[in-house]
Formats: C-alpha cells, sequence, structure tokens
C-alpha cells in the first residue's frame, strides 16, 4: 500500500509557532498573584549550615517570604529517597538551595537573597568517584543504605559513598580471558558535562488555599513530578496539576525531576500565591542535573583470529549529591557497555557513588555513551594488537540473528541490521580518501560502532485519547513532551497515515496537562514515535471499528460488511452509497433526529511488555525492549603547529527501522553529531580548588558553535523491517550522540599517534602529545 | 521612577523602569507582553534574545533598556504579516531548521538584519553572523541551510 504521510518530510506541527515566537515556554508564562523566587545557594560544596538570619532580608521591598529548610522533613525520590527539596542542615554540593527569597518582583527578590546571612562549617569534599568509593572515604550521606528505595534495583552499599552497585556476571569471565590469545586493558574518563538545554529550567507552583497543587513546568515527565509531589505532600494525584508548555531542549536534563520539588516547597508556605522560578545559566549548570561523570578501565580478550571472548569493565560514576536520577544510568552503563558486540562471558561492575557536585541524571545516551566510550577505543586498539582491519573485527564480533547481548537476550534479524550500516559508513569514507601528511597538517581516520537499548520502568507505557468531530477532524492526546525532537508531527503523521485522512485533519493536544492527558511514563530514552506512536496507532484501530459500527447500524447489516476508506464508510459491493466520517462522528443522526450508534472516541495504550529489572546477581534478563545499532567514521585533520582538531567528515549510518520523517530525523543526527564533538572536542565542567564550578555560563563553558560543525556530514539510514515500532519506526533520538567520541579520538589517534583515553581532548592537549612526541 | 519612550514593532510606547540597570529584554518581556525574545543565558553569548534596535541586531538581554529609549525595536512578533509568515520564517520551516524553537526566533531576526542590509551576503558572512548564535539541537545544519534558503528567497522577491 503506497503510503501518504510516514517516511514523507511532512513539516513541523509546532513550527509556525516557533517561527513567529508565539510557542509559550514557563519562562514566558504569567499567572495572577504571582511572586518571583530567587535562590540563596549554598557556595561551598560540603558543609553544615551553623546559622541562617534571613531577618533583614524579609523586611527588604516586596518581599513576602523567606523559605529555608528548617522544620523540613521531607526526602523526595521516586526509587531513593534521599535528597530533601531545600538544605535543612548540611549542603552537599555548591550549588544546593539553602533560601529562597519570594518577592513582588525579580529585581526585588535578587536585592533580598543577598541580604540572606548563612554560617557553615565546612566539611571535607570529594569530586574524584574512585576515591569517595574507598572504603573510610568521608561519607557524604551517612544515612546511605538505610534511606527508603526499592531494595531490589538500587543496591546501596551501607557505610560506604557508593549508593548503587550494579554488577554483570555473564558467563565465565576468568575462564574466558584463560582462552584469549590477547588481552588488552586501558583506562577511560567521560567528565562531567551539562545539557545546557537553551531553555534554562522553570517552574511556576500555586498551592490553593483549597489544597490543591497547581504547576507549570519545564520537565520531561509532568506525570513523574506530580506522582514526587503527591509522595512529598502526602496528597493525592487527583489533587496535582502538572503542565508543559514547549519544552526548549531537554536530553535528559528536564527527566526526571530536578528543579520542581524546590519550587514546590516554597509555593506550600505561601498558600494562594503562585511561585515562580526560572533559573539562569549559572544556576543550570550548578544547581539543576549534570551529565556523565565516569572513570572506568575495561580490559577485553579475544583470539587471535579476532573472537572476543570475555570482557571485563569497572566504572565508577561521580553522581553528586544526590542518586535517585542517576541510579539506573549506572545500570544501563553497565550491562550495554558491551555496545553492539556479543562477548561470551563478561564481568562488569558499575557503581553510583556520591560526591560533592550537583547530582547527576539523564543525558542523552544514558550511560550509553560512558560505557561504549571505553569499548570504541579499546576495539580500534585491538584491530591493530591484532593486526586485523577494523571493520573486519567489527564484522566478526556484531550482534546478528542468534546472537546474545549482556544481558543474556537473543537477538533476532528483526533488532537491525550492523553489517549494512557499516557497509554503508565504509562507502562514504571511501568517497573521500584521507589526505596524506603534509607540511602543515596531520590527518587520521577513525570509526566506532554503538548500540542503545531504553532503561526504562517495566511498567512505562504511553496512552492516547483520539476523538473524531462532526467535522471529520480528529483531536489526538499524548503526553509526548515536545522537546524539539519532533514527536508531535509524527504522531500527527502516524495518526493520519492510520486513518486515512488528510494530515490537516489531525490536531495534536498542544499543552501536556496532566488534569487532561491520559497517563505516559515520561519523555525518555527516545521512546515517544516507538511507544507513543503504537498507542495512537491502537486508538485509531478502534476508532475505525466504532466508526463502522455506526454505519453497521445505519446499513443495517453486519459490521464486518462495512468498509471503510477514510473518508466514508460504505457496504462491502456497494460503494456508492457512502456515509461520510463526519456524519457518523457523533452517532448517525437520521432526518427525525433517531440518532444511532455512539460518539468516535477511543484510547490506545502500548506497553513493552515482558520487561524485568536484570537479576540482582547476574545483572542479567529481559531488561531491554528495543535496539537500535548504528556506525559512524570521522576523518580529522590536526594543525601540527597549534593542535587544533578539524572534523572533515563525519558519517553516521544508522538503522531505526524505518524513516518516518527524513527532515527530523536528519536533525537528530546532525544534532547528536556535533552534541558529540562538544562532548570529545570541549566540555568539560571545572571546579576550582574550592569546590565550585568555574566555568558556568556560556563562554567559559563552551559548546559547539557553528565553526565546529563538521566540513561534511554523511547521514544514512538503513531500514530493517520489524514487528516492533509504528511501521518498523524504532528509537533513534538519542543514539547519534553514543559513538561519537569514540570515532573522534580514534581519528585523532590514527592522526597523532597519541591514544587519548580522557575527554575532552581539546587543541592543547594534542599541541602537547604532539610536542612530546618530538622530544622523543 | 525614570520612563522611557521608544517604538516596538511600529508601535510607540512609554515604560516605566523599575531601576536603572533593567535590561531591554526585560521591559520587552516582562512588560510589553513580547515574549518571543528568549533569555539563554543572560550575558549576550547565545543570541536567543536577538532584537533590532534601529536596525542593529543587539542582544536584548546585555543591552540597558534606558540606553534604548526613543529607539526602534524590531521583535520576532513584528516580522510576519499579520498571519502571513516572513520568508525566512517560512525557510527555517521548510529547512527543517526548527527543533525545540528557543534559539529560533533571534536567529530569524539576525537572519533578517543581515539580508535586509545585505542581500547578496556569501556563505562565509553567513557563517559570520552564525557565530553569534547557540543552538543545542540542530548541529546548525539545517539552520546554514535555512540562512542560504532565504538569501536565494528574498533575492527572488
Amino acid at each position: 500500500m503506497t503510503l501518504r504521510y510516514v517516511g514523507k518530510g511532512v513539516r513541523r506541527v509546532d513550527g509556525a509557532d516557533k517561527v513567529t515566537g508565539q510557542a509559550m515556554f514557563v519562562s514566558d508564562i504569567t499567572v495572577p498573584r504571582m511572586l518571583h523566587a530567587r535562590v540563596v545557594r549554598a557556595g561551598v560544596p560540603h558543609a553544615r549550615i551553623i546559622s541562617l538570619d534571613t531577618t533583614e532580608a524579609e523586611g527588604m521591598p516586596g518581599v513576602r517570604k523567606v523559605v529555608t529548610g528548617q522544620g523540613c522533613g521531607i526526602l523526595f525520590g521516586t526509587c531513593l529517597w534521599d535528597q530533601p527539596p531545600i538544605a535543612v542542615d548540611r549542603v552537599r554540593h555548591a550549588g544546593e538551595p539553602v533560601a529562597v527569597v519570594l518577592a513582588m518582583t525579580e529585581h526585588q527578590a535578587d536585592q533580598a537573597a543577598r541580604k540572606v546571612k548563612v554560617e557553615y562549617d565546612p566539611l571535607p569534599f570529594q569530586l574524584d568517584p574512585v576515591e569517595a568509593a574507598r572504603p573510610g572515604a568521608p561519607l557524604i550521606h551517612e544515612r546511605n543504605g538505610s534511606y527508603r528505595r526499592v531494595e531490589y534495583i538500587v543496591r546501596s552499599e551501607a557505610g560506604t559513598n557508593i549508593f548503587h552497585h550494579y554488577k554483570l556476571r555473564k558467563g565465565d569471565a576468568a575462564a574466558g580471558f584463560a582462552a584469549a590469545d590477547v588481552i588488552l586493558e586501558e583506562h577511560f574518563e567521560f567528565p562531567l558535562s551539562s545539557h545546557c538545554s537553551l531553555e534554562p529550567h522553570g517552574a511556576i507552583c500555586r498551592f490553593t488555599q483549597g489544597g490543591d497543587i497547581d504547576m507549570w513546568a519545564s520537565n520531561q515527565a509532568p506525570f513523574v513530578v506530580r506522582d514526587v509531589l503527591a509522595d512529598m505532600f502526602k496528597i493525592p494525584v487527583t489533587r496535582i496539576r502538572v503542565r508543559v508548555p514547549y519544552l526548549g531542549g531537554g536530553f535528559g536534563g528536564k527527566s526526571d525531576v530536578s528543579i520542581e520539588p524546590l519550587v514546590a516547597y516554597a509555593a506550600s508556605q505561601v498558600p494562594g500565591w503562585a511561585v515562580k522560578l526560572v533559573l539562569t545559566r549559572k544556576e543550570a549548570i550548578t544547581s539543576s542535573l549534570i551529565g556523565r561523570g565516569m572513570m572506568g578501565r575495561m580490559k577485553i580478550g579475544a583470539r587471535k583470529d579476532g573472537a572476543f571472548v570475555a570482557l571485563e569493565a569497572e566504572m565508577y560514576f561521580a553522581d553528586g549529591a544526590y542518586g535517585d536520577t542517576s541510579w539506573p544510568v549506572v545500570t544501563v552503563a553497565g550491562h550495554n557497555c558491551t555496545g553492539p558486540y556479543e562477548f561470551p562471558s563478561c564481568k562488569v561492575d558499575s557503581y553510583g557513588v556520591y560526591t560533592n557536585s550537583p547530582p547527576v541524571g539523564a543525558f542523552r545516551g544514558y550511560g550509553h555513551p560512558e560505557g561504549q566510550f571505553m569499548l570504541g577505543r579499546m576495539i580500534d586498539l585491538l584491530a591493530r594488537k591484532l593486526g586485523i582491519p577494523q571493520g573486519d573485527l567489527m564484522r566478526r564480533n556484531f550482534l546478528c540473528e542468534g546472537r546474545r547481548n549482556g544481558l543474556g537476550q537473543e537477538i533476532k534479524r528483526s533488532h537491525g541490521d550492523l553489517f549494512a550500516c557499516l557497509d554503508k559508513v565504509e562507502a562514504a569514507m571511501a568517497g573521500t580518501p584521507l589526505p596524506p601528511e603534509d607540511d602543515r597538517y596531520l590527518y587520521g581516520r577513525g570509526m566506532a560502532a554503538m548500540a542503545k537499548s531504553p532503561k526504562m520502568a517495566a511498567n512505562a507505557a504511553s496512552t492516547a485519547y483520539l476523538q473524531i468531530s462532526n467535522d471529520g477532524s480528529v483531536f489526538v492526546n499524548l503526553a509526548g513532551i515536545e522537546m524539539g525532537q519532533g514527536c508531535q508531527t509524527a504522531f500527527t503523521q502516524i495518526a493520519a497515515e492510520a486513518l486515512k485522512v488528510p494530515i490537516e485533519r489531525i490536531r495534536m493536544y498542544r499543552e501536556v496537562d496532566t488534569q487532561f492527558t491520559p497517563w505516559e511514563w515520561q519523555t525518555v530514552a527516545s521512546m515517544q514515535t516507538y511507544r507513543g506512536g503504537r498507542a495512537i496507532l491502537q486508538a485509531c484501530e478502534k476508532a475505525v471499528e466504532l466508526l463502522r459500527l455506526n454505519a453497521s447500524l445505519v446499513f443495517d447489516c453486519p459490521v464486518d460488511e462495512v468498509e471503510y476508506d477514510g473518508d466514508a464508510c460504505f457496504r462491502k459491493g456497494m460503494p456508492a452509497n457512502r456515509l461520510p466520517v463526519a456524519s457518523l462522528a457523533r452517532g448517525y443522526m437520521f432526518g427525525n433526529g433517531l440518532t444511532v450508534g455512539q460518539p468516535v472516541q477511543a484510547t490506545g495504550t502500548y506497553r513493552v511488555n515482558g520487561i524485568t529489572e536484570p537479576d540482582p546477581e547476574t545483572g542479567m534478563g529481559n531488561a531491554a525492549g528495543s535496539w537500535t545499532f548504528g556506525v559512524q567514521a570521522a576523518d580529522v585533520r590536526i594543525e601540527k603547529a597549534t593542535g587544533r582538531i578539524d572534523v572533515l567528515h563525519f558519517a553516521s549510518c544508522f538503522d531505526p527501522g524505518r524513516v518516518l520523517n527524513p527532515v527530523t530525523i536528519r536533525g537528530q543526527v546532525a544534532g547528536g553529531v556535533v552534541q558529540g564533538l562538544g562532548a570529545a572536542l570541549m566540555e568539560k565542567l571545572e571546579f576550582g580548588p574550592d569546590g565550585v564550578i568555574r566555568n558556568a555560563n556560556f563562554g567559559p563553558y563552551r559548546i559547539p558553535t557553528i565553526d565546529d560543525m563538521p566540513g561534511k556530514l554523511t547521514i544514512e539510514f538503513v531500514e530493517t523491517p520489524n514487528p516492533e515500532g509504528p511501521w518498523s519506526a524504532k528509537p533513534i533520538g538519542e543514539h547519534p550522540i553514543v559513538a561519537v567520541a569514540p570515532t573522534i579520538l580514534n581519528a585523532i589517534g590514527n592522526a597523532t599517534g597519541t591514544e587519548f583515553t580522557r575527554m575532552p581532548v581539546r587543541a592543547a592537549d594534542v599541541l602537547d602529545a604532539l610536542r612530546r612526541k618530538e622530544g622523543v | 521612577m525614570a520612563t522611557i519612550s521608544l517604538k516596538v514593532n511600529g508601535t510607540p510606547c512609554t515604560v516605566e523602569l523599575e531601576h536603572d540597570r533593567v535590561r531591554l529584554s526585560e521591559i520587552l518581556r516582562g512588560q510589553l507582553g513580547l515574549t518571543g525574545a528568549k533569555i539563554g543565558c543572560g550575558v549576550g553569548k547565545c543570541g536567543s534574545c536577538t532584537v533590532l534596535v534601529n536596525g542593529e541586531p543587539v542582544t536584548s538581554c546585555t543591552l540597558l533598556a534606558r540606553k534604548a529609549d526613543a529607539a526602534e525595536v524590531l521583535t520576532i512578533e513584528g516580522l510576519a504579516d499579520g498571519a502571513v509568515l516572513h520568508p525566512i520564517q517560512e525557510a527555517f520551516l521548510d529547512a527543517g531548521a526548527v527543533q525545540c524553537g528557543f534559539c529560533t526566533p533571534g536567529l530569524i531576526i539576525r537572519t533578517y538584519s543581515l539580508l535586509r542590509n545585505n542581500p547578496g551576503a556569501d556563505d562565509a558572512q553567513i557563517v559570520e553572523m552564525l557565530r553569534h548564535h547557540l543552538c543545542r539541537c540542530t548541529g546548525y545544519l539545517a539552520i546554514l541551510e535555512a540562512v542560504k534558503l532565504s538569501r536565494e528567497r528574498m533575492a527572488q522577491g
């Protein structure tokens, strides 16, 4: 059947709002009786609060209230309840809130916040996760191990700073290494970084005097926020309303919860008033969620013919002051550090460690970039040690039909075709031969493959509501947060295709509102097109059934004799007698008013069924429900005199099952690649000797600009049919970033002969390496 | 309290300044309801708050409002002709240059400024212009294409 919308580059449904400045973000919203919040931050990385004096601030013009943590007994979380919404008697990172000034204007709040006086008794602070994990290291949480938690999945080690330890034990790794002809081992470092979505976090919250909570939040997970607030304040979820307008980028930094508990706690102190907080860029870096922060070691054993026999890895995550948003990153980094390859035996230990930085959370790729950074570098090194071309070594070990991943799950052909991805990337690179070294430049080529499977709650589902109106237009309501990835456009395409109606007839509900939008787990893990799309498909099928049912009552015939073609229903073999969809949408009304049938509305749900958490002892199990594979390669040019690194060509090929929209998917890949270049070449949160982040704004914290774009971007796809996603479409949003860092560092290694294992690699690092080599 | 008078998107207005460090962006967003200019950094590095002041692109988050007294200001809200989008806005949509949309208004305003003053801007001038803006979503590929497409379409009139 010819597809009208699936696979087509239809225009974004949110585009016109965004090019005209009409798109509303949280910072654009003003509500009646609204106070502006300014937060007083710790400024020291670890200390006890000796005294907190708000008297002078409270007397400043326009100030309504200064909220502190005194008397706050709340710890919030979703699986690990270790964080107060505001510091009570101790601060564990420099950006932690200690007081919130609520005033009539931002300026008044700002002026008064300067008058809050806090005295601290400093405690030793720790930023290195390996040091912090050692026995006897000063404790950041004395209660670690006794906090409320979901014990099956959060494995805290009491008396240490390790709040989560994931271990994978697949086969007998010791025997695997004993049988290896070649063993390679390296240490790696993936620094802490900031998501830098262009929109800083914001929230508005009102505790009504009737006892309800009303919130607007820049958040990817409004239902999680709702559940967390219900738990914090011990009120039913039905009395909490969370609305998400447009979201100015997320990348994981606006999931699950970040500033919402603080804003809600402040609002709870001034019932009837709304409290608005929009973070500055500095605060978004120091006081929301940050990402990555891994120090690791990987060891791979292989036979002479290139067959992998064993993998051993250790990863220590500097997860910051609180652990609820990072423990699952630790888990998935562990079980997916095997990437797109089969290792018959694995021994992996992945640790979430409390440190004195802002808490780490999801960041595009969710543990996969960290683990597969090590893996991608190791395979390049191993290929050279074995004397096997890297592509051949990859092919020798790729996951494919019948092979098993780290979790022990058997891979099927429909899961994706790494071989075809590699073929396409190799062909693209062959089209732009690498120039030989010249007086001014060195050139190098690198490559890496990736695999990602979403980490999700085992009950994670999407739910859609669909209603056909009396003019035949269709409303679809689903809580997929539009944060730039284009899910609302994909949903619209899916509904139009499934209902066989012109796309203009489909309208997604714009704002997600937990009061009106059906429940959805959250917009993370690149799952919206895939999971939300399946929910919409089911709703469409049910709606068509209802249209046919209504028509059957008019025709007075069995339902299965009624056909539907997008415009109308008709009886089989009698196409002339048509009942237009519009005439059936509210049931069918005869001339005398008699109405039969029912209004056409339907719901649909989709959950990846059969998912379980990994087994606590082996770390294996059916913990992943979908896989997307890809291969990336790059050519870099290094200027000998300066160490400057230019990416001449970056090629990517992914197997997303089906390209639903070639324009938006290209945006995801180009955007992911350039974000990955930021991680590989420039981004790192720098802490001063005082434990405070030094580069907390754009400028000092450099992210890619147009000058950092690769000279050429090749973006290709392989489309392997599968029964999983709508028209085979599978997750692709995060994937383009996963293998960028190893690809680039492999290329730099190829150019310079220096094997970098820490990021970022900046010009100065390359220059140092070149000079060291000259000196030898 | 000091007041300033300015013309925003063709409409004269007079606003009061709460204090002498009020930025133009606060006036536009807070008092005039023109929230199209976005605050991504507050220090003039990301370009999301770009508007035209007397025809020149400025980061409204760093410009003191009192310095905009008597100025003519164009914001993203003033670019389309009613419900008819400006060719640059159309080009951004056609090129797929819009993702989260937070950086988009500033980019479009600066593109307008460049192409109005220099309709034949070459690729290097386009890249030079785009250096003033940060985007975390697109990798700049589609933005670059959108600006080139805008140039083409505006040249065709």
